[in-house]
């Protein structure tokens, strides 16, 4: 399931596949487990056709913003492959970063966020036709920092465009559990549900460094 | 000159720069001492923000993002350790995690709270300038103390590849 709020305009047609994506992951996969990347790595399976959908609004142009999970975010932003296979190779899975594409990741909860709302006054300042894409996780959507930044942008009108991607989980912390009840997504908020297909690090086997 | 007059013609050199903002609370509204500083700022540059000291300190890294140099004011020591996930987590670590391709910009201007004539107790005016010395591998900090180390500290910073804290003492204000 796939909300996309009717402001949204497409800015492209997405290029890079479902299956490139799914392949660039299977070699991460592959050689974290041979023992080559001495990192944590996070990867992504089954939400390829969600973020494809989503890319399709984002421009070329638009600054986007991620966070520990950001392999798919880069590749669908224009990251080169060999220069994000060899950032992740080089134990930067988990902040791939790039003044080229205009994209920051981190993987402190819910750090994007101001940074992202500051780019976004940014660009309004400028009077850019440009936005900000914020892409969080649900147990983020629930924290504090999230509902400051989200009320200070909708108020000031900044061109920021969150995306909430629920698999309902924190590391293992299941999200409704542990909040007890989930706040409703805003209607301007970009959402999908999915289940990812590996675990939250790693591979799900055992590696021997 | 006199501690707070070589803040405030730091603050006028800074204000007439294109690309400078100056971001917190009490800036574009009187409330605190370091808001007396700003006097000679125009008026589209000072940024009035809620209290939201952790979400300054980033929005200020996102406006240096885009070219800006902004001076995140923190009027006590104890106020700006609400914001220290985002100094210590991204401003200072984004330049080695981007393989330097992202090097934010960012004047933090923190006070340690006065003590005369009135002491503000535990919770104001507590000095973090070692801790935070220590906390920061990127970043610099700048110790003012006395009025001859101001402009210069501030000119240093808005020049230099990187971000600053610049630790400023409200008892200062009225000594020096």
């Amino acid at each position: 399931m796939i909300k996309i709020p009717n402001h949204l305009e497409k800015q492209k047609e997405v290029t890079v596949t479902k299956e490139e994506l799914i392949s660039f992951e299977t070699e991460v996969k592959e050689r974290y487990e041979s023992g080559e990347i001495l990192a944590p790595v996070h990867l992504s399976k089954d939400n390829e056709d969600e973020l494809i959908e989503i890319f399709q609004y984002v421009h070329p142009d638009d600054w986007v913003f991620s966070a520990w999970r950001n392999h798919y975010h880069a590749l669908l932003h224009g990251f080169d492959r060999q220069q994000l296979m060899d950032d992740i190779v080089a134990g930067r899975s988990m902040a791939t970063s790039s003044n080229v594409n205009k994209f920051y990741s981190s993987a402190i909860v819910g750090g994007i966020i101001p940074i992202a709302l500051g780019t976004a006054m940014a660009l309004k300042k400028k009077n850019s036709d440009n936005k900000v894409w914020c892409f969080i996780g649900d147990m983020t959507f629930e924290t504090g920092v999230f509902h400051e930044s989200y009320k200070y942008a909708k108020n000031f009108e900044l061109p920021i465009q969150f995306v909430v991607e629920d698999n309902n989980l924190s590391v293992h912390t299941p999200t409704d559990a542990a909040w007890g009840v989930r706040q409703e997504v805003p209607e301007d908020v970009v959402y999908y549900r999915y289940e990812n297909g590996y675990p939250h690090h790693g591979t799900g086997a055992w590696v021997n460094f | 000159m006199k501690y707070k007059d070589e803040l405030i013609r730091s603050m006028k050199w800074l204000g007439e720069k294109d690309n400078t903002l100056f971001l917190g609370q009490a800036t574009a509204f009187s409330g605190h001492a370091i808001s007396g500083t700003l006097t000679e700022i125009p008026k589209d540059k000072l940024i009035e923000l809620p209290v939201i000291e952790e979400v300054q300190m980033g929005l200020c890294t996102g406006l240096s993002l885009e070219g800006y140099v902004p001076i995140s004011i923190y009027p006590r020591f104890n106020f700006m350790m609400l914001a220290i996930n985002q100094l210590v987590n991204h401003i200072d670590k984004m330049k080695e995690m981007s393989r330097g391709m992202l090097v934010p910009k960012v004047i933090v201007r923190v006070a340690v709270g006065a003590t005369k004539p009135i002491d503000g107790g535990s919770q104001h005016t507590q000095d973090f300038t070692e801790s935070i010395k220590h906390m920061l591998t990127d970043t610099e900090l700048i110790e003012l103390h006395e009025p001859e180390d101001v402009f210069d500290a501030f000119v240093y910073s808005y020049n230099r590849n990187g971000s600053t804290v610049i630790v400023e003492w409200g008892d200062y204000y009225s000594e020096k």
